[in-house]
């Protein structure tokens, strides 16, 4: 315990070196704690910025760079063959939009209309009315639902539209639902249009010729969906009988896993940094108790001559530099959480809707861990140089 | 352990330095005895070796030959730690700079050698605060020695020097950085702690101050040419 007090005691006494000295140590846990938080945020951020994508979806388009796109493309008649075809597969429908000007009165705003299922692409739920019902779609129905944007811009007046029309062009659309404003941030992911009608209802008046864009597919079991994406590709060549023909799938898992690899390759480029800093940090604290132990000899010296053993005088340096590390961590550690913290309310919170939780045990251990190999790395040399002085020399040091 | 008596015996003590190939003899074989409860000063002039011969009584260094026995232990071969051991238990240090701990108290001062002896905090401090009113300090406990004068300063290291009760007190010009008034005090204080049964070994320069004690032994080129006991003056002077 009086170890404690005297490496305090020694560490007070000089304090702006001291602080200096921690400054590296401060920087880079700061840092690596800092990422720690935000990677924690980040999976539900990610989630947040895809939320509205439903996850058992995916899209299959021709790859247009190929020598017969006539042959590649994805026809409506294609889709029910599919669907009946391919097992885990629920429903599929076409990928299309039409950009059109969408009235209500004096309101107006052109939007991009776009055919839905019941089982929608877009997952945000309805803040008025209902989605789009498997009896839309058979029936063919000239029925909405809004986005949210297209909403406000059309009713600007608000209260439920459910019940009221609005028109694209010659085409009358009862509202049947608003859905409810989305949550991304910076990362608009927004395949669904501002309009969605029942797919049979684009078909009948919207869709020209029977090509489609791409096709929009569900799976019951989102686990699978890469093995499905490849058993559709697999059916779409056997029924042209072309082996050599080229599609791209698209689905959520990719957009999850694409941005993951960038969090990934940021989170190791900043713990590199890290890593750096705590090297010089050390470095720095190595010497700071070098210095340390010099000025101290005559006092290494008295202590040794009253009967201090080599073990006590070791344990003492080592307490000082683990005081200095601890200290030095536990500040990079608060600067990083609150970091962390002010991220996550300021941009975070705007993807996710609500504050993530702070990583506290985990990032506790870490700032330890850095603690405690900081001092072995760095401030075991000159404690074991403080206790191997020799005593007649250190009495004599001035 | 102890049945001799002697709280210090040395054999043809020999110390050389290896400096590289260079050998330099500085102790060429002494030897004498002190018995308990005697006051002796160790004088001579510098070069003399007085300095070798009080790091090797005070266990700080080992002989190159000869055999040292310190309160019934054999010194000449013990390693390290067990000299430190035996520095913490049987030896209690004055030093002419008086070298207390800056930035601790007089009463942490002198309660350090219990610390490392593994005494709990609270005993220390007891017995800590005891030593300091033993030499007439008890109301300085918690000065910094910055707040202390010399004769002071000097007072705690003294009481640091006794708080194991050690066989032997070992001083070195222990009124070297001192005024003659208080040089004077210290000495009295010596004497004191003599008649109450102390063994005191004294390496001084300064006949004034030898005159306290009650033998001289006196060096010239690492050989004893004079070992008297003289009639213990003590402070009347």
């Amino acid at each position: 315990m009086i170890y404690f007090q005297e490496a305090t005691s020694v560490l007070l006494s000089n304090k702006l070196r001291s602080l200096l000295t921690m400054v590296g140590l401060i920087i880079g846990v700061a840092a690596v704690i800092a990422i720690q938080v935000l990677g924690a945020s980040m999976a539900g951020a990610i989630d947040g910025l895809l939320g509205s994508m439903s996850d058992n979806s995916f899209i299959i388009f021709p790859n247009p760079q190929q020598h017969d796109v006539t042959s590649a493309a994805i026809k409506l008649t294609d889709l029910q063959t599919i669907r009946d075809a391919v097992p885990g597969i629920v429903d599929a429908v076409p990928v299309a939009g039409i950009n059109d000007l969408v009235r209500n009165g004096h309101n107006e705003g052109r939007y991009r209309i776009s055919p839905e299922s019941s089982i929608p692409f877009n997952t945000l739920p309805v803040q008025y009315g209902r989605h789009i019902d498997q009896s839309d779609v058979d029936a063919a129905a000239n029925v909405a639902v809004l986005q949210h944007d297209a909403y406000v811009r059309l009713f600007p007046d608000g209260g439920d539209p459910t019940g009221q029309s609005v028109y694209a062009g010659p085409n009358r659309f009862l509202v049947v639902g608003v859905l409810e404003p989305p949550k991304q941030g910076f990362l608009n992911v927004n395949f669904a249009g501002q309009v969605a009608i029942p797919w049979t209802t684009y078909v009948s008046r919207y869709l020209r010729g029977s090509s489609l864009f791409a096709a929009r597919f569900v799976t019951a079991d989102p686990a699978s969906i890469a093995a499905s994406e490849a058993a559709v590709i697999k059916q779409i060549r056997a029924m042209r009988n072309k082996p050599e023909l080229q599609y791209q799938s698209f689905d959520k898992s990719q957009v999850t896993q694409g941005i993951n690899g960038v969090f990934s390759a940021m989170t190791l480029i900043v713990a590199l940094i890290g890593a750096v800093s705590l090297l010089v940090a050390g470095i720095g604290i190595m010497n700071i108790m070098l210095v340390s132990v010099a000025e101290r000899t005559r006092e290494i010296g008295v202590r040794k001559a009253i009967g201090a053993r080599r073990a006590q005088v070791l344990a003492q340096f080592f307490i000082e530099a683990l005081m200095l590390c601890g200290t030095g961590c536990a500040i990079g550690w608060a600067i990083g959480i609150g970091l962390g913290a002010l991220v996550n309310g300021v941009a975070i919170v705007r993807v996710t809707g609500s504050v993530p939780p702070l990583p506290w045990l985990q990032t506790i251990v870490i700032a330890g861990t850095f603690a405690v190999v900081v001092t072995l790395a760095f401030g075991t040399y000159p404690a074991f140089r403080a206790a191997s002085l020799d005593p007649i020399e250190a009495l004599r040091y001035e | 352990m102890n049945d001799s008596g002697r709280a210090i015996d040395l054999r043809d003590i020999h110390k050389t330095y290896e400096n590289g190939p260079l050998k330099v003899p500085v102790l060429h074989g002494i030897t004498f005895t002190i018995e308990r409860g005697e006051y002796v000063a160790v004088m001579g002039p510098s070069g003399s070796g007085k300095s070798t011969l009080m790091n090797l009584i005070g266990c700080l260094d080992r002989p190159t030959s000869g055999t040292y026995i310190l309160d019934g232990v054999d010194v000449s071969k013990l390693d390290d730690n067990a000299l430190a051991l035996l520095r913490l238990r049987k030896l209690g240090f004055v030093f002419q700079g008086f070298n207390l701990l800056a930035r601790t108290d007089a009463l942490n001062n002198v309660a350090l050698p219990l610390f490392y002896a593994g005494i709990p905090v609270k005993r220390r401090l007891k017995l800590a605060q005891q030593a300091l009113e033993n030499v007439g300090i008890g109301d300085r406990g918690h000065h910094q020695p910055s707040q202390l004068s010399g004769g002071q300063q000097q007072r705690v290291a003294i009481a640091r020097a006794l708080i194991n009760d050690p066989a032997v007190l070992l001083a070195d010009e222990p009124t070297g950085n001192l005024d003659s008034r208080t040089s004077d005090d210290i000495m009295a204080l010596f004497s004191r702690l003599h008649e109450s049964g102390r063994t005191i070994v004294m390496v001084t320069h300064d006949e004034n101050v030898a005159k306290n004690a009650h033998r001289v032994i006196r060096l010239l080129d690492g050989l004893v040419v004079a070992d008297m006991v003289t009639e213990p003056a003590g402070h009347l002077l």
